[in-house]
């Protein structure tokens, strides 16, 4: 009987605290077979799980060319993201996936990128990243714009650095108003303030934006005098989820089920979903 | 060395730090031996032992319970024990009624200065439950033993004037027209109803059907924020106003009290009325003089006058049927946590899952939360899908309050909550 | 011609079925309640609904494709290693007997989100082990509203047999499916009689207004007028033929080490409760919504079906009256449209 709701299960081979309450974990398959036949597209997700406290759902945020692992993750705030704050490497936890649909990277394809994220919400982009920076060939001027609340709050902070010495590749952080340290070199400014600071110029580019409501809400009026159409603007919607297939009922926004339809949606699908989210 | 087939018994302690704890230690350290069957579990205080571990430590295999803490006067927090004490008085009464094996739980108090004491006590205890034998008839299913209970008659009920209805619809248009109030909580046709408009005053009814306890709504952030209410209360639903009042969950002067006199339902309940018109409401529909109930026997006396094992059996056929929807909690007037501890996670305190663990866990939680709170209006029995007697483990609680603390919820305005206070003077005949 | 057999010959039947170790359900009475329980004996078998009884009972047969509680899988730690038990892979098979057409035409239309792309095992090797034998309703009251969601008293859609009463205790038998036949082959004798169903309850909505009305509503005074009084519990999704959310829970150690799923409901304050404290429906109004929303607009959007048999549990068994029907029949009938 094939069980859809059994995880498989995965070694931790490397966890990586980013700020004071996230983590980043990189986990690779316990089947070695599983492991070589395993492959993802960037913008899934995945149900990741401690047994004895459950499931939690988060982006696979590696580069889906990366073969000998997966990595999320998460910030602890409720009882499964606790018990994975104590996992070390060697531990073993549960992974189902991949689930959802990715960025569509074919329709990307030939375009400039520009990737806005805000906080917790940088993990789902990093790996559009590495996988446009893997496939530099395909795509135009490539533009991060990332901001935190505060300096200890952003998160892969060093592999941002790695991405600004890419070729036209422009990385800039910021922190909100209040938020920097004395020895902060980085904008300082929300991030839609900052991107439209950035005047970024591009020609039919893709845009990512993933981040709080508040941010979108405020980021679209600049994309929008940038003449970007709603139609060439992705987001990453998240919600509660539980089974990951689109059985238990729980994930939809007005008809759109996340965890089948997406996460990933244009902003002008978005705009025309009701408010349920 | 002991047969190795000898059954030995697992006993699971739950003790507080700064008596019985290091009376303990005492022992260890004065090396009097006390049998190894025991695990001990620390606690700050018995004050903070919350009942449902003691049923927690059924569910994970231990075959006896023991409680354990500073004497009477000498809790390290002042009153802890006090508080635990009285807890247990009524929290026995439950299991009782649930059939638990009262013989396999435990309380005393032990102080750090009686090492002996402990030890005594623990090797009372382990050969005491070794002759009871493992604890095989917890949540056992035994059919044959499970024995319907019979049913109740109900008092016939006359039906109220039109004169009546006419009187409560005029009194809803004019607080509403005024704006008095923002909205009515009432009865209508098909059930509650809340009417925001005065020329929506006829939908409200009082009829042989107006059986619901309409405080429950008072809890609902959706009603709230329409403004300030009036309710429509039959006398015994008042008493959940009363009860709501003393825990302050609303201040009497942001509610209008429409008070309904009330001939009976033909509900079970009604068989027990004795105060027939409600006494603290601002208007008042109708007069109807207190009366003696004549209370006969029901189906707690014939529960109770089952066997522990029928009534085990009694219990795990009626839970077997528990799909934990918690219509029952939703329209208790008294349930009104911002988030249920079933709901928490942090940790899974009650076993959310609809199996027999789960749902024993549950109804005892929502029953003892609700001891000496609940006024027993049978809305928890009435809502439940599946026909569970949840009343009855209502109803076994306040029969405790009675008889051991002479307390009635919902009656006196003035008397303290019972669960929230204590007396020097609580019996402990059960406590060694 | 057809086929003929008496209640007292079904009675027996179902006797060699339960005896022959097959799990036989159908109707009985617990106390003032009739429910569809497993029997252990065919005496306590309600075959039919009594006038001034209950039409139907207050429970569904959902729960024996998809129990309340189901174990997905336990697991077994040693040090590190972590081991995966599933649970068993056969299931029994079982026998429903005396459902109504809105019990038994719910299982169609829960194929669908059970196989949707990913198929749902535990659900398909019960569907497959499963006979369903309905009987034709022979009465309705006024929470009845399978007319309005495309079904009768007498549609066999899902059954695998259906009884229509000729009275006096006698049915005649309509063999659907092989499983009908393999189960009435031999059983039944001919007959010229024809049996007939009660008289179809008249249409109270049209759902093809009520999705209309959804879609373009998403904020209406609507949902906050008739959906203030719900309580918020789970007493229409789960006495509902065909609500089919639910948690997967892993209460650790105390509850055996297991990851099980149990039901769910979108009326349950906590239903879409993220971590962060966000709620996307935090009031009452908006999970009503969500009800209507669900079976009367994206299930038919997503599957072509209404996620609705008109059976009227909801309506019947909830405590404050509320149910879809009245939100239902003010659609049809309010000034909204």
């Amino acid at each position: 009987m094939a069980n859809i709701y059994k995880p498989e299960l995965m070694e931790v081979i490397a966890v990586r605290q980013q700020t004071i309450d996230v983590k980043s974990v990189a986990l690779r398959f316990l089947d070695p077979e599983r492991a070589r036949t395993f492959s993802f597209q960037v913008g899934q997700f995945g149900i990741f799980s401690v047994f004895g406290y459950g499931e939690s759902t988060f982006n696979i945020c590696s580069s889906s060319n990366w073969k000998d692992r997966i990595e999320f993750c998460f910030r602890k705030v409720g009882r499964v993201t606790e018990a994975m704050w104590k996992i070390e490497v060697g531990d073993v936890i549960g992974f189902r996936g991949p689930y959802g649909n990715g960025y569509p990277m074919d329709v990307w394809k030939g375009h400039d990128l520009i990737f806005l994220g805000g906080g917790i919400a940088m993990p789902p982009i990093r790996c559009a990243i590495w996988y446009a920076l893997e496939n530099r060939a395909d795509f135009g001027e490539i533009t991060v714009v990332y901001g935190a609340r505060t300096v200890a709050d952003l998160v892969y902070v060093d592999e941002l650095a790695e991405w600004a010495k890419h070729e036209r590749v422009r990385v800039v952080t910021c922190v909100d108003p209040g938020g920097e340290t004395p020895d902060w070199k980085g904008d300082i400014g929300f991030v839609p303030t900052v991107f439209e600071r950035a005047q970024v110029s591009s020609k039919d580019p893709v845009v990512l934006v993933i981040g709080p409501p508040i941010m979108i809400k405020n980021t679209l009026p600049v994309l929008r005098k940038m003449a970007i159409s709603p139609a060439s603007v992705y987001t990453s919607l998240e919600n509660r989820m539980k089974c990951g297939v689109g059985k238990c009922g729980r994930c939809n926004v007005g008809s759109h089920y996340v965890c089948k339809e997406g996460p990933v949606l244009t902003m002008e699908h978005l705009q025309q979903l009701p408010l349920d989210y | 060395m002991n047969d190795a087939t000898q059954f030995e018994p697992k006993i699971l302690a739950y003790v507080c730090n700064w008596c019985t704890y290091l009376g303990a230690d005492l022992a260890g350290t004065t090396r009097l031996e006390y049998p190894p069957n025991i695990r001990i579990v620390r606690l700050p205080c018995t004050g903070r032992i919350d009942f449902n571990l003691l049923v927690k430590a059924f569910e994970v295999g231990a075959d006896a319970v023991l409680v354990s803490g500073c004497h009477p006067g000498d809790c390290h927090y002042t009153s802890g024990n006090y508080h635990a004490r009285r807890r247990w008085i009524l929290f026995r009464e439950l299991l009782d009624l649930l059939g638990f094996d009262l013989e396999r739980i435990h309380f005393t108090w032990i102080s750090a200065a009686e090492g002996k004491k402990f030890q005594q006590v623990v090797t009372d205890i382990t050969e005491k439950t070794r002759k009871l034998g493992p604890y095989t008839e917890l949540y056992a299913a035994a059919p044959a033993l499970a024995k319907d209970l019979p049913q109740p008659q109900s008092k016939p009920f006359q039906l109220q004037t039109f004169a009546t209805e006419n009187k409560l619809r005029a009194e809803a248009r004019k607080l509403l027209a005024e704006g008095t109030v923002k909205v009515v909580i009432g009865y209508g046709e098909r059930g509650p109803v809340l009417v925001t408009r005065p020329e929506d005053a006829d939908r409200l009814v009082w009829n042989n059907r107006s059986t619901a306890n309409l405080a429950m709504y008072l809890k609902r952030k959706e009603v709230n924020a329409l403004g300030k209410a009036a309710i429509v209360v039959k006398a015994c639903d008042e008493r959940s106003l009363v009860v709501l009042e003393k825990e302050s969950q609303f201040e009497r002067k942001d509610l209008h009290v429409i008070g309904m006199a009330c001939d009976g339902m033909e509900q079970p309940r009604c068989a027990n009325c004795a105060v027939r018109t409600p006494r603290f409401a601002d208007t008042t529909v109708g007069q109807l003089p207190d009366q003696t109930p004549t209370p006969r026997p029901g189906k707690l006396d014939s529960l109770m006058e089952m066997s522990r094992g029928e009534r085990m059996a009694f219990w795990v056929q009626e839970f077997d049927r528990c799909v934990k929807c918690y219509a029952c909690r939703q329209v208790c007037s008294m349930c009104y946590c911002e988030r249920c501890i079933v709901d928490k996670n942090q940790p899974i305190s009650i076993d959310p899952a609809p199996g027999t663990k789960g749902n024993f866990a549950w109804h005892i939680a929502r029953a003892f939360h609700l001891a000496g709170r609940c006024i027993g209006c049978g809305a928890c029995a009435q809502a439940c899908p599946v026909g569970i007697d949840l009343g009855l483990l209502n109803m076994q609680l306040a029969r405790a309050a009675k008889k051991h603390f002479g307390y009635q919820a919902g009656v006196d305005p003035s008397a303290e909550l019972l669960v929230g206070a204590f007396s020097q003077q609580d019996k402990e005949e059960f406590i060694g | 011609m057809s086929e003929l057999i008496t209640e007292s010959k079904l009675r027996q039947l179902a006797g060699e079925w339960i005896s022959g170790g097959r799990r036989v359900v159908g109707p009985v009475r617990i106390k003032d309640r009739v429910l569809y329980r497993p029997l252990q004996s065919p005496e306590p078998l309600l075959i039919e609904s009594t006038p001034g009884g209950s039409v139907r009972p207050a429970n569904s047969i959902k729960e024996f494709f998809f129990p309340k509680l189901e174990t997905l899988y336990q697991y077994r730690t040693r040090g590190r290693n972590i081991e995966l038990i599933e649970p068993a892979q056969e299931f029994a098979e079982q026998l429903i007997i005396a459902a109504r057409p809105c019990d038994a035409a719910a299982l169609p239309i829960l194929d669908h989100v059970f196989n949707w792309d990913f198929a749902d095992d535990f659900y398909n090797r019960r569907r497959a082990a499963t006979t369903i034998v309905t009987v034709a309703c022979s009465v309705a009251d006024e929470s009845c509203f399978c007319t309005s969601v495309g079904l009768a008293p007498d549609d066999a859609r899902g059954s695998d047999a259906i009884l229509l009463t000729l009275g006096s205790g006698r049915y005649e038998v309509r063999c659907i499916t092989q499983k009908g036949r393999a189960l009435f082959s031999g059983k039944t004798e001919t007959s010229e009689e024809s049996g007939k169903a009660a008289p179809a309850p008249e249409r109270k909505f049209d759902p093809g207004k009520i999705r209309a009305f959804v879609d373009g509503h998403f904020e209406d005074a609507l949902w906050a007028e008739h959906g203030r009084t719900c309580m918020a519990c789970g007493v229409c999704a789960f006495s509902c033929p065909t609500c089919h959310c639910f948690d997967i829970v892993d209460a650790g150690a105390v509850a055996g080490n297991a990851r099980v799923r149990t039901w769910d409901t979108c009326q349950f304050p906590i239903f879409t409760l993220h971590a962060s404290g966000h709620n996307p429906r935090a009031l009452q109004p908006a999970r009503q919504r969500q009800r209507i929303l669900h079976k009367f607009s994206i299930y038919p959007e997503k599957f072509g079906e209404i996620l609705c048999t008109g059976c009227g549990n909801c309506v019947r068994n909830c405590p404050v009256g509320l149910g879809v029907l009245n939100m239902l029949t003010e659609i049809q009938h309010g000034q909204h449209l």
